[in-house]
């Protein structure tokens, strides 16, 4: 009764409700402009709500957090540039769809499957918390290693281009994230006595230049070409349509929950796992894979929404975060007192029940400015190019300065836009250079752990893997994406066919 | 002879998304050969930067990493201008037309322009002069609309990330503070 209480504790007082609503509306935009993160806005409203009562806080962060993780996939479908790293499967189909003029069409399915994932996520985090958490704590480091290098390799497999570029642009990413000093041993990596690269390269600044700056600079090849009316005459999609991708929402809201679980892994791996499980299990899409394939929309959307319920999991039973948001909303906490862990279910579980409510609540919100507003919305794409071409520059300039107000990180995001540019004139995937940059850390850091308890025996770190199923599993996988990305799979494909 | 690309192939040839990165899986495309090469060369000089880290020392040491992704880089580098270097060349395009156009090379000098005046001017004239510049020439509209759109921009984009979102962008030539403190006065009666 009293867990019932804490849940409704949001949907009682106004004040609340009026912050989850506010926090929800401003996540959903800040999501959308290329440049604003909401890792940034939820780190900002953390110096200025410090002073208020934890539960107005918490309800602000968690409406922003829900709001843009959704926003993201805005941009990724209008503009190609996604909003936030897991809406980047997001902008595999979502763009050809607004090119072809389908945005609101495209704007409304992700809308309403992301309010299914966003649920599906909330749902599990209330009724399976302990049990996730459970399951998370028997990852060991080389397991942790090796969801990072799938990670990394799916997103090259995503790609339709060439295995050598994905590769390539993966272990490009990885070694961007390498840069600056090691955090164990406190060693330059990468630094060439620049006191500048000590810090490392800020990830924000090199995906705002991979993804706005490269795009802009390929737009301006076209800048004359008028801009695509988009077809907005129907956003709420269909009872039919709804049914018919439901099951497949589904299936990938439980992936998105369980990835979303495991700490340091957030909605990006869940996103493109999702949409790879997608491309797999569709064998006659009506519209292929990276052309504006419906299934291209429904997996990571539903799937990246649930990964915010699953983010919670370890955060609040562990004291992980599951994402860089909610390692923030670690900090949140303990400036207000509480201390995330296994401790604060059993010392504050009306903290657990009311941030059940208010992801509820904001999921609820999500819905609501989701499917309105959005003509409004894609009148950006309707602008002319030369004039939102400029101002896609200056907002990205703008976003990279934002994040450590330093005009560094401004030269970085050129430098990486210009890299982006001609990556793409010559068929390099971008999205596995992002997630490699990500992901740096936690393949890193578990690596080391993993050999190091190993005594630095590369024999016995591989007879470890095949004693544990769970490593099995996870080694089989990278080897199978890999395999079937290889010429010759595809040639023993062709053969059988 | 060139023959200027038809505009649908050359979208194409960019790649729609991520998923279709571009280029031409057959041909060579203009300067593909010497972005092949520089991938190949950087990669090499970061691997020998990944060895100086902490050489063979141990599998467990902080130039592991490093080493192993500089390594995987540099392989598939010298792979990808192995196999650019035998494919034969795209007919229809030059280096000007498909990777050079007057309208990229003309937004490099403009962002190096701003790059270099941002933090003496400040953001504000620095904003107001890159897209009043950039909205003209690509557009070629009146003096009056360009004026109107980079004004209206300018001042929402201000809004939104000093007042909301409180980002400090460099003031420069612009009293800023100053003029903030006279709203504030203005709103508190000025008390």
């Amino acid at each position: 009764m009293s867990a019932l209480m804490d849940f409704l504790t949001v949907f009682t007082q106004p004040q609340l409700l009026l912050l989850v609503g506010l926090g929800t509306f401003a996540g959903v935009y800040v999501g959308a402009i290329p440049g604003l993160s909401v890792t940034m806005a939820v780190s900002i409203l953390i110096s200025f709500t410090f002073a208020w009562d934890v539960y107005p806080a918490i309800s602000l962060m968690i409406g922003i957090y829900m709001g843009g993780v959704y926003g993201g996939s805005r941009t990724a479908i209008l503009l190609n540039i996604p909003g936030a790293p897991s809406a980047i499967a997001t902008a595999l189909d979502g763009y050809p769809m607004a090119q072809k003029g389908e945005a609101g069409t495209a704007i409304g399915v992700t809308t309403v499957m992301s309010f299914f994932g966003g649920f599906i996520g909330i749902l599990v985090l209330a009724a399976a918390a302990p049990a996730v958490s459970g399951f998370a704590l028997r990852f060991q480091p080389r397991d942790y290693m090796l969801l990072a290098v799938l990670g990394i390799l799916l997103v090259g497999s995503l790609s339709s281009g060439s295995l050598l570029k994905g590769i390539f642009a993966g272990a490009f990413g990885i070694a961007i994230g390498s840069v600056g000093m090691d955090p164990l041993t406190f060693t330059p990596r990468f630094t060439f006595d620049q006191p500048m690269l000590r810090g490392g390269i800020n990830f924000i600044a090199v995906m705002i230049g991979m993804f706005g700056v490269s795009e802009v600079l390929l737009q301006l090849h076209h800048v004359n070409t008028p801009a695509v009316r988009q077809k907005i005459s129907r956003i709420v999609p269909s009872f039919g349509t709804i049914k018919r991708y439901l099951p497949l929402s589904l299936q990938t809201s439980f992936i998105g929950v369980i990835i979303g679980a495991l700490p340091g892994t957030g909605g990006d791996i869940a996103a493109l796992m999702s949409y790879d499980h997608a491309k797999r299990i569709t064998k006659n899409p009506e519209t292929p894979f990276g052309e504006g394939a419906m299934e291209g929309l429904v997996a990571p959307e539903s799937a990246n929404n649930a990964a915010v319920g699953g983010a919670f999991i370890p955060m609040m039973t562990l004291g992980i975060p599951g994402d860089a948001v909610t390692a923030i909303m670690i900090g949140a906490l303990f400036i207000h007192g509480l201390n995330p862990g296994p401790m604060l279910m059993i010392d504050h579980p009306d903290m657990f029940w009311f941030i059940v409510g208010a992801l509820v609540t904001a999921n609820f919100f999500m819905l609501i400015f989701g499917l309105t507003g959005i003509r409004l919305f894609v009148k950006i794409v309707e602008i002319p190019r030369a004039v939102l071409i400029p101002l896609i520059m200056l907002l990205s300039i703008v976003g990279a300065y934002a994040v450590n107000n330093s005009i560094t990180d401004v030269y970085w995001m050129l430098g990486f836009g210009v890299f982006g540019y001609f990556m793409r004139l010559y068929g390099y995937p971008l999205g596995p250079v992002i997630l490699g940059v990500i992901l740096s850390r936690l393949l890193d850091d578990n690596w080391r752990r993993a050999i190091i308890s190993e005594r630095e025996d590369l024999g016995r770190f591989f007879s470890g893997i095949f004693h544990s199923p769970l490593s099995t599993v996870l080694l089989l996988a990278v080897v199978l994406i890999f395999v079937s990305q290889t010429p010759l799979w595809r040639l023993i494909r062709r053969r059988k066919a | 002879m060139s023959v200027q690309p038809d505009p649908e192939s050359d979208r194409a040839r960019e790649g729609s998304s991520d998923a279709t990165p571009g280029g031409l899986p057959e041909f060579r495309r203009p300067g593909e050969l010497a972005f092949a090469v520089f991938l190949a060369l950087a990669s090499a000089g970061l691997l020998f930067s990944a060895h100086d880290i902490a050489g063979f020392r141990a599998l467990s040491s902080p130039g592991a990493i490093p080493m192993a992704t500089t390594a995987a880089m540099l392989v598939t580098a010298l792979l990808v201008l192995w196999k650019t270097a035998r494919q034969p060349k795209t007919g229809d395009e030059t280096l000007r037309i498909a990777v050079f156009p007057a309208s990229v090379i003309a937004m490099a000098v403009l962002l190096i322009g701003y790059a270099l005046l941002l933090k003496p001017l400040g953001f504000l004239p620095t904003s107001a002069l890159f897209l009043f510049i950039a909205i003209k020439l690509l557009s070629g509209r009146s003096i009056v609309f360009t004026g109107v759109v980079t004004l209206a921009s300018v001042i929402g984009i201000w809004l939104i990330f000093r007042i909301v979102f409180t980002v400090l962008m460099p003031a420069g030539i612009v009293p800023e503070a100053e003029i903030i403190q006279i709203f504030r006065d203005l709103f508190n009666g000025g008390a």
